[in-house]
């Protein structure tokens, strides 16, 4: 129950970062930045997916994960760590991109990086102690 | 530690790994051009302007049969090139754009900091208003501290009252894939002509290759004499 309420928790942050993230993008305002790169990484070709905002992607992903957070069972923590596992890998590719191609560091980026990496971590706590009945 | 979970997690890494290449390769990373919004040439009339009466169309000020281009690479946090357009640019209007022997092109580039990305994606939106030159002139009209945060959304709103361009079609489309597409082409320009500062100068005429100007000052004196030299 614990683990739970940390995964939540952890993804209520999450929603933080890509809401704000996504709201700056629907309102074409400039977002708060300290790293200076915020709006270098915004305008790239890598801030859209499809022509989708990852901002808006990783807001349902953090959805989703908190509503999974919510179901009991190993298979509720199963699909938890894969949902969580492709936001890691998918964040694994956007740092990439910000160091390499794009040259530029966005700290609600790496904010995100985080909180998803923590979250996948207390995904997997939960997948090896969850037993198959609580 | 069950055994069966830990490959249940090495399998769920793996697949995790697929899905997000399949999707990256699949989907791709957006970076389309938008449909390049056409906008007609206006004659910019507002009073007291330098740019009253020059016909201008998106990046171009001037006219269009005009036989050479002069194109300047510019960053609106930058001051020597608020110097060149509050000091300089009134006197090449005069004496050569609005004669018809040039038409000044304009390519924003962020070369000081990031903040010159704000006002350059601002310019260019004003372009579709065909606004841009009054847009960037009215930018330098407020210039602050380089990267000191100073091109703000108020910022941008008190150069478009200044320049006669309506703020808020310049608001809600700064941020958009055709003007974002305006600005990466600049910079490709940029880094193709080899552009290491701003302001820089390019000189075209008819059947010629780019020329870059070597000024030894950015005040009209320093400027024409260079400039004359270019266009024999």
């Amino acid at each position: 129950m614990r683990l739970r309420a940390a995964i939540a928790a952890a993804c209520l942050v999450g929603v933080g970062i890509a809401g704000y993230l996504t709201y700056v993008h629907y309102t074409h305002t400039a977002p708060v930045c300290t790293t200076g790169g915020c709006e270098k990484v915004q305008r790239s070709k890598y801030a859209e997916l499809a022509g989708v905002p990852v901002a808006l992607l990783g807001l349902i992903t953090y959805v989703v994960l908190i509503a999974v957070s919510l179901r009991r069972g190993v298979e509720a923590a199963l699909a938890g760590v894969l949902i969580a596992f492709i936001g890691v890998a998918f964040s694994a590719y956007l740092l990439w991109a910000q160091l390499g191609p794009i040259g530029a560091i966005c700290q609600w980026c790496l904010g995100n990086d985080l909180t998803i990496a923590v979250v996948a971590t207390l995904y997997v706590a939960r997948m090896l102690t969850e037993s198959p009945n609580t | 530690m069950p055994r069966n979970r830990l490959i249940l997690l090495a399998g769920a890494a793996g697949v995790a790994v697929i899905v997000v290449v399949l999707v990256i390769v699949f989907a791709g990373s957006g970076g389309g051009s938008g449909s390049g919004a056409t906008t007609s040439t206006s004659t910019t009339a507002s009073s007291g302007s330098m740019f009253a009466g020059i016909p201008q169309h998106g990046e171009t000020l001037g006219s269009p049969e005009a036989p050479a281009t002069l194109t300047v690479f510019e960053d609106p946090q930058c001051p020597f090139c608020r110097e060149w357009n509050l000091d300089t640019l009134q006197t090449v209007i005069d004496n050569y754009v609005r004669p018809g022997k040039i038409k000044l092109v304009y390519r924003g580039i962020p070369i000081i900091g990031t903040n010159s990305i704000v006002g350059l994606l601002a310019i260019y939106a004003a372009g579709e208003q065909n606004k841009l030159w009054n847009m960037a002139e009215a930018l330098y009209r407020i210039q602050g501290e380089e990267n000191s945060g100073w091109i703000t959304t108020g910022a941008i709103r008190e150069a478009a009252a200044a320049a006669g361009a309506n703020a808020n079609k310049i608001l809600a489309s700064y941020r958009l894939k055709a003007t974002i597409a305006k600005l990466n082409a600049a910079e490709q320009q940029a880094t193709a002509s080899k552009v290491g500062g701003t302001p820089t100068f390019f000189i075209l005429k008819p059947l010629g290759t780019p020329t870059q100007l070597q000024v030894p000052g950015l005040e009209p004196a320093q400027f024409t004499p260079v400039l004359d030299a270019a266009l024999q």
